[in-house]
């Protein structure tokens, strides 16, 4: 009988609360209510492996080196699992690069081109939302970043800003990636077509000593956001 | 697909010599809205909403009909005509006959219209000499054939004629949001979306956020993306204004000709002219056979100072919209430059222009 209870237990894992023991404690927010989900991939990347609510986080890179794809790469698995997304200041968004990095369409706001309003309308939004891709104006006054991220904070919400550098947002964040380096593969002389992109990119975040750099397709032959092999 | 109501107003589908007919297509938006909050212009004379919810809330599509007739009426904005079916095509077809057409009886409605409803009247004057007079004929045809016959164009009509596709493209005037917004109104009264059960609290809330900020910004300036089918990255998504009448999505099949993933994740709502030179500086065009000239070497982008470094490209790859064309009448490039970014460039009549970059 001693042999057949032990059998069941899995080494190492806890006996179940007592159901008793549980009504009289007082619940906190369970772990997973406190993130958002990200792709297995970018998890390996990011500390927690999740985008933790209220949060600000900042993806730099140079016009074309592959900004776009990775916030909405960073974004895609949360919005496959329900939550509602706005992208702010995206004048020209690919639609259709979007849907295949994975954002599902149906749960998504666009407000390409705010112009003078971005920040009023970011904080509009926030209300509304879980996740914030916001590309704001070259010049962020502090007073406004202020207000969004406070915003992010007491909404519970993601807030991701797209920049050029890290200048781009002039308070400190949680969470940046910077792209520093990307190269497109498949073409050449005439031949192929644009088939995968490979980024070195630059992961620091608030309280790991060390940044942390990886290379990603972004996005491989397939299609999907992924870690380099070699790296892991 | 969905249930959409439209509503048009005989006599003001054209802009007379006052300009009367902006303002009231502007009044009627403000009355419809208070009672029907994602109601959309779609171009003069004609308006649009998803009718389920209303209906829903007023008790059926009767109802909301008699009831938006009335106002309107008394607004003084009539006669206006009003029609319920599925999809906007054949609701503002059925706005026409003022009659609502079941779910049930759309695809045999829609079979007995003329063939000039699609608007196309190459197409129109086409199909009447193959003795295809109505939408019911065309629809019959196999939309292989259709694809050989009439182009992509053709196919996308096929779909709506079928009753597969919602929207017909050209239906809508593109700029009428932004002639409404020019007229500088005060924005329509404060609504309560709410009414119309959003499918879940999220999907409330995130209404409630966006309606209230097109009040800020205006309604066309708060979208949500749809996909359609075609060729180019642009053609296969559009933005539309938050609330309005929702297309049937998409079906998945393969569209002719289109580049494969992964698109460009900034494509250009206004193509920018560029310039592609070779080693020497002279121009690149695309050749009658559907080559390039010469080997691309250097990229100007109108607007941008810099002229870019072309270190890799691929194509060109012709879009022969219809196979009895000679000569394709477009052509896409991919390059990469120095700097290791992707663009996608577009060629027509032997001018280059950037569409769309791979960010």
């Amino acid at each position: 009988m001693f042999a057949s209870s032990t059998a069941r237990v899995r080494p190492g894992a806890r006996p179940p609360l007592d159901p008793e023991l549980r009504r009289r404690a007082t619940p906190v927010v369970p772990a997973s209510a406190r993130t958002l989900p990200v792709g297995s991939e970018l998890a390996r990347l990011v500390p927690g492996g999740s985008l933790r609510r209220g949060t600000t986080t900042l993806i730099s890179a140079s016009a074309g080196a592959g900004g776009t794809s990775l916030a909405v790469g960073l974004l895609a698995e949360a919005s496959k699992a329900g939550h509602w997304c706005a992208a702010i200041g995206l004048a020209d968004p690919g639609i259709a690069a979007m849907a295949e990095l994975g954002l599902d369409l149906r749960r998504a706001v666009f407000v390409p081109r705010p112009q003078a309003g971005w920040a009023e309308a970011a904080a509009e939004l926030l209300e509304g939302v879980e996740l914030l891709l916001l590309r704001p104006p070259a010049r962020v006054p502090h007073a406004a970043a202020r207000r969004l991220v406070a915003r992010a904070r007491d909404r519970r919400a993601v807030l991701v800003i797209l920049g050029e550098s890290h200048h781009s947002w002039p308070l400190p964040v949680d969470l940046s990636l910077s792209i520093e380096h990307s190269s497109w593969q498949g073409v050449s002389d005439g031949h192929g077509r644009l088939a995968s992109r490979l980024a070195e990119i630059c992961i620091e975040a608030r309280g790991v000593p060390r940044p942390r750099r990886a290379r990603l397709w972004l996005p491989s032959a397939t299609g999907e956001v992924a870690v380099l092999r070699e790296e892991l | 697909m969905e249930r959409v109501l439209a509503l048009w107003f005989p006599g003001r589908s054209s802009e007379g010599t006052t300009g009367s007919e902006l303002r009231e297509l502007q009044h009627a938006l403000e009355v419809v809205a208070v009672h029907c909050p994602f109601v959309e212009p779609l171009r003069l004379g004609l308006l649009a909403l998803p009718a389920r919810a209303p209906s829903r809330f007023y008790g059926g599509e009767r109802a909301v009909a008699t009831l938006l007739g009335d106002l309107l009426d008394d607004a003084g904005l009539g006669p206006v005509r009003i029609g319920v079916s599925e999809g906007l095509f054949a609701s503002v077809l059925a706005a026409r006959d003022e009659i609502i057409v079941s779910v049930a009886e759309t695809s045999a409605f829609l079979a007995t219209q003329p063939i000039s409803v699609l608007r196309r009247s190459e197409l129109a004057s086409l199909c009447q000499r193959l003795g295809l007079s109505t939408l019911g004929r065309f629809a019959a045809l196999d939309e292989g054939r259709v694809l050989e016959r009439f182009g992509t164009d053709g196919v996308h009509c096929h779909r709506v004629a079928r009753g597969s596709e919602g929207e017909l493209v050209g239906l809508r005037d593109l700029t009428i949001s932004a002639r409404l917004a020019l007229l500088d109104e005060p924005p329509p009264p404060p609504v309560q979306p709410s009414f119309f059960g959003g499918s879940s609290l999220a999907a409330e809330r995130a209404a409630k956020a966006a309606i209230r900020l097109q009040h800020q910004l205006g309604t066309a300036a708060v979208s949500v993306a749809r996909l359609r089918c075609g060729h180019d990255p642009g053609e296969r998504a559009e933005l539309v204004p938050f609330g309005a009448p929702e297309g049937r999505p998409v079906s998945s099949d393969p569209w002719p000709g289109s580049l494969p993933a992964p698109s460009p994740a900034a494509v250009l709502t206004k193509p920018l002219g560029c310039r592609l030179t070779d080693a020497q500086g002279a121009p690149v065009e695309v050749t009658t056979r559907g080559l390039l000239s010469a080997r691309p070497a250097r990229c100007t982008v109108e607007g941008e100072p810099r002229t870019l470094a072309v270190t890799a490209w691929a194509g060109p790859w012709p879009v022969s919209a219809r196979w009895w064309e000679r000569r394709a009448a477009r052509a896409r490039l991919q390059v990469v430059t120095e700097e290791g970014v992707g663009l996608l460039l577009s060629s027509e009549r032997g001018a280059w222009q950037l569409v769309g970059r791979y960010d």
